[in-house]
């Protein structure tokens, strides 16, 4: 066969491919293929659950890898050591060979368990530095309550003695009274409590303790200047050193109590202050050991992870791609005597050479005798849509895309959407000045594509970015329908001599026609800022619209007829489109006709009053056959032409309404007379059923999964379980019928409604229009009335602001409005006259997409 | 008048682009892509193009304004 070439105007012509892979190469081929990305595989084994399925001990094990992989990422970012770009490498990531995947899954787990030891150990440390530093602090700062302490014994225990004392303390004290001479804490029985304990905690540390003790003790306080981080989440916290005093072994333990609940770390304090020196000596020497440690900790941790980097993007590319293989595996069916594995895939015809030759080339590669073949299937079953798109068409098929996915080969949307999507909003956006704008705008993203590709966008500018040919296209289209409109950020353009000549007339000025000449090219200059513009553009801008509205409508409208050429449906020529068509083109294919044919008539030279179209569609339908009373005719015969115009179309509603329908029946009712029966409509032929509910296989081999051919005599095997998508409706002519008097009544009322649609054009670019006056005269208008200095210092002020407001509101505003409407336009107006779409969309296992959807950074 | 013809000859000039387009499109796989939008462009503009002029070719009413300072300088100046 002969494929013919592929283009954007069908969809892409696919075969149902069936692989028979020697068992050895399954993944070779598989990872071959996914390289190639151009076929979408079926999955053979949806009755299994994920658990069953043949690769999922070896997904798991990716999984772990990939897990791994993470791991090292998210270290790298802690210690902020940055990963080499996917983009640097020389794209060498080739399907790599089953050991190197062995290796690397080796090598990433002894790298973990390295990292993670690495990392244990330098947690430990850092812990025990922090231990150790506030340790000092305590020694520090409790040192000098000592010191200052140690001369006051004798004052304290005069306030322990005074009468004011608490009673409880009082009675607590009676005993020791005598003890109390000596000029130590511990033969006064009062102990005490050392640590550190978060600023934040320190004010309820305060009051529990009080509340509890009943205020016996004494608690010095001090904050430690310098933050302490904390090593578990590298956060930083202000403390403070605190140490109580109390007496009473039951009161120390409380307060040791409430301070842990609180918290706080408490520390051993000597009250030697020899004692106290050397255990400052200590922990001194301690720490500075301990720096070094953690120094050298450090380094052996970021060598190891900058080690790691250096080949981390390609490490997870290549896990990726192999478990998007085994994935794929996953969808074959497995035949465990015979060591194959079966495929099928949906692949464009035009791939079918390049597949085939990868296979070869794969086959060569691992010396295998037997080769992969690759059969053709013909079946029912409806093949997936696929579009190959390029940069530039890209963003145009997503937009038809978003609406619906094609039908398979039916005429693309997308293709002439290319220029008349930019081109309907170039009609709203009608500004030569924000068209160059834009235009510089898409150029800009054009140039950097690739460095802009490669980098982080925001979701805005990303989206912005997707569609930089749309808006290339835009900003050519919109400077074409600003320089006709006249308008450059709502200033006059005047290229071509002028039709009209100003004279006084009465209080102001009226303009009378040069003789014989008509401005050239768009609307003429002298329009700008008179006192009726809006009364001529209006009337310009209303008829433009209903024109190019019934253009794109035919236009639309025809290609349901190619749709029905192509697709043998000579019914919807005759039941859907001729009707329809006649139906649209006697109304409004009249209305554009009378439009223009008064334009082409010179009526004040004929010295008649022009009648008004609007009255004389309103007067067409009301009386056919009369026209207004006192009106002079557009053109002799008018009454009678349109009286035979509405009669037509009124006689294409039967012919749309039941046309089709009895068509169908009368088919169907031919066919059973010759005594075709519908598949199903009796006994059900298995081969097309699901395989698990039937009885025994046709070929015996009651494996239970597919009915394999058993050996090499040619005989195919039936892997297809297409019945599962596939029903044979019976024919019911209710059904029909009722369809057919939704569509006729929906097409006859969207011409109507669509063609008023379509004034949408007249309206946006009306406001667009005014809103850059406006915003010229609030502006720019105002600050040309300054001279001087002053003058040109409000000028740049005035300028900028003027600029910024054109590209925020009238350039990025209006401009995704008129963008919506355009959209709006296209799948409503336009797609409803011709539009199947209900294709499947077309998935291929390809890295490419792979690594799309789950970019490597 | 002659300038009734304007957008007949425009027409002209429009097919012939249309034809040279279809003809002169750069082969290979994006050919259609050309041809479409070229021949879908010259087309839309075309029709955008005729549809100005024939709004002005017999206008039913003149521009009108109250405040032009000098009506002679202005037709010379534009």
């Amino acid at each position: 066969m002969a494929p013919t070439k592929d283009t954007m105007f069908r969809s892409a012509d696919m075969s149902l491919t069936q692989l028979y892979i020697s068992n050895e190469i399954g993944r070779e081929v598989v990872s071959g293929l996914g390289e190639l990305g151009v076929m979408d595989f079926r999955d053979l084994n949806s009755e299994t659950t994920a658990f069953q399925r043949t690769f999922t001990q070896e997904i798991r094990r990716l999984d772990n890898v990939e897990r791994q992989l993470r791991y090292f990422h998210s270290q790298m970012d802690k210690a902020s050591i940055p990963m080499r770009s996917i983009y640097d490498f020389n794209n060498s990531f080739t399907s790599p060979s089953a050991t190197e995947i062995d290796e690397l899954a080796d090598k990433s787990g002894h790298l973990e368990e390295r990292i993670k030891s690495l990392n244990e150990s330098y947690e430990t440390l850092k812990k025990r530095e922090v231990e150790l530093t506030e340790w000092r602090w305590v020694l520090r700062e409790a040192g000098g309550f000592f010191d200052r302490a140690r001369g006051q014994t004798e004052e304290i225990r005069h306030s322990l003695d005074d009468d004011d004392a608490p009673l409880l303390q009082d009675v607590e004290q009676n005993g020791q009274g005598e003890a109390a001479g000596d000029r130590s804490f511990s033969v006064m029985n009062i102990g005490f409590v050392a640590g550190v304990i978060p600023r934040e905690r320190i004010a309820a540390f305060e009051r529990i303790l009080w509340r509890t003790l009943r205020g016996n003790l004494y608690m010095n306080q001090s904050e430690i200047p310098e933050p302490i981080i904390n090593p578990e989440n590298n956060e930083e916290s202000s403390k403070n050193v605190f140490i109580i005093f109390a007496h009473g072994k039951e009161i120390i333990a409380k307060i040791r109590k409430i301070s842990e609940s609180m918290g706080a770390d408490l520390y051993s304090v000597d009250e030697n202050s020899e004692l106290r020196r050397d255990q400052i000596r200590e922990v001194n020497s301690r720490l500075s050991d301990l720096a070094s440690v953690l120094r050298n900790t450090k380094s052996t941790l970021d060598a190891e992870l900058t080690a790691i980097s250096r080949n981390l993007a390609a490490w997870m590319v290549i896990i990726k791609k192999e478990k998007g293989t085994y994935q794929t595996l996953n969808k074959f069916s497995y035949d465990h005597q015979r060591k194959t594995l079966i495929a099928e895939a949906w692949a464009p015809t035009n791939s079918l050479g390049l597949i085939k030759s990868t296979l070869a080339d794969v086959n060569d590669r691992a010396g295998l005798s037997v080769p992969t073949i690759v059969n053709q299937i013909k079946t029912t079953k409806t093949p997936p849509t696929y579009f190959k798109t390029n940069r530039f068409t890209l963003a145009f098929q997503t937009i038809i895309d978003a609406y619906g996915t094609i039908k398979y080969r039916e005429v693309n949307p997308a293709l002439p959407a290319i220029v008349t999507f930019p081109f309907m909003f170039a009609v709203m956006f009608g500004d030569a000045g924000h068209g160059v704008i834009l235009l510089s705008a898409a150029l800009a993203m054009i140039y950097f594509e690739r460095r802009l590709q490669r980098s982080k966008l925001d979701e805005l500018f990303s989206m912005i970015f997707y569609g930089r040919y749309i808006i290339l296209m835009m900003g050519i289209f919109s400077i074409y329908t600003g320089l006709l409109y006249c308008d450059a950020f709502s200033k006059e353009l005047p290229w071509f001599k002028s039709m009209w000549v100003w004279e006084k007339r009465g209080d102001g000025y009226g303009a009378t026609r040069v003789e014989g000449h008509t401005y050239p090219f768009g609307l003429d200059y002298r329009w700008h800022e008179t006192d009726n513009d809006l009364l001529f553009s209006n009337s310009y801008k209303m008829k433009l619209s209903i024109l190019l509205g019934w253009c794109h409508m035919t236009f639309s409208l025809m290609w349901s007829l190619v749709n029905s050429r192509y697709f043998k449906t000579p019914i919807d020529i005759w039941g859907n489109f001729v009707p329809g068509m006649i139906f649209f083109q006697s109304i409004f294919g009249y209305l554009s006709f009378t439009i223009v044919y008064k334009w082409s008539i010179d009526w004040v030279a004929r010295g008649v009053n022009p009648p008004s179209l609007l009255n004389m569609l309103i007067y067409m339908f009301l009386s056919p056959g009369t026209l207004e009373k006192g009106v002079e005719p557009l053109y002799p015969g008018q009454a009678a032409i349109q009286a035979i115009l509405v009669l037509l179309a009124l006689f294409c509603v039967p012919v749309l309404l039941f046309l089709k329908p009895f068509y169908l029946r009368w088919e169907h009712n031919k066919a059973r007379g010759l005594g075709y029966r519908g598949i199903g409509e009796s006994s059900r032929v298995s081969a097309l059923d699901g395989d698990d509910d039937e009885g025994p296989h046709l070929n015996g081999n009651g494996n239970g999964r597919e009915s394999f051919g058993d050996d090499e005599d040619g005989m195919a095997m039936i892997t297809e379980d297409i019945g599962h998508g596939e029903e044979h409706e019976e024919f019911d002519f209710g059904e029909i019928m009722i369809h057919q008097v939704i569509h006729t009544i929906e097409f006859c009322l969207n011409c109507v409604s669509h063609t008023a649609s379509y004034l949408r054009l007249w309206a946006l670019s009306l406001a667009h229009q005014r809103l850059s006056i406006v915003l010229w005269d609030m502006t720019m208008k105002n600050a040309f009335g300054f001279t001087g200095i002053p003058g040109a210092i409000i000028m740049v002020v005035v300028f900028y602001m003027w600029f910024m407001l054109t590209v925020a509101v009238l350039c990025v505003m209006e401009g995704t409005s008129a963008m919506l409407h355009s959209l709006r336009l296209h799948w409503v107006e336009a797609m409803s006259k011709h539009f199947i779409g209900d294709g499947v969309p077309f998935e291929p296992f390809s890295f490419k997409v792979l690594l799309e959807e789950d970019p490597v950074e | 008048m002659a300038n009734g013809w304007a957008p007949f000859i425009g027409l002209v000039f429009v097919v012939l682009f249309c034809v040279g387009a279809w003809f002169l499109s750069p082969k290979g796989e994006n050919q259609t892509i050309w041809r479409s939008t070229l021949v879908l462009s010259a087309a839309s503009m075309y029709i955008m193009w005729a549809i100005t002029f024939l709004a002005q070719l017999h206008p039913l009413i003149s521009p009108y304004r109250k405040d032009l300072r000098d009506p002679e300088q202005f037709n010379r100046i534009f």
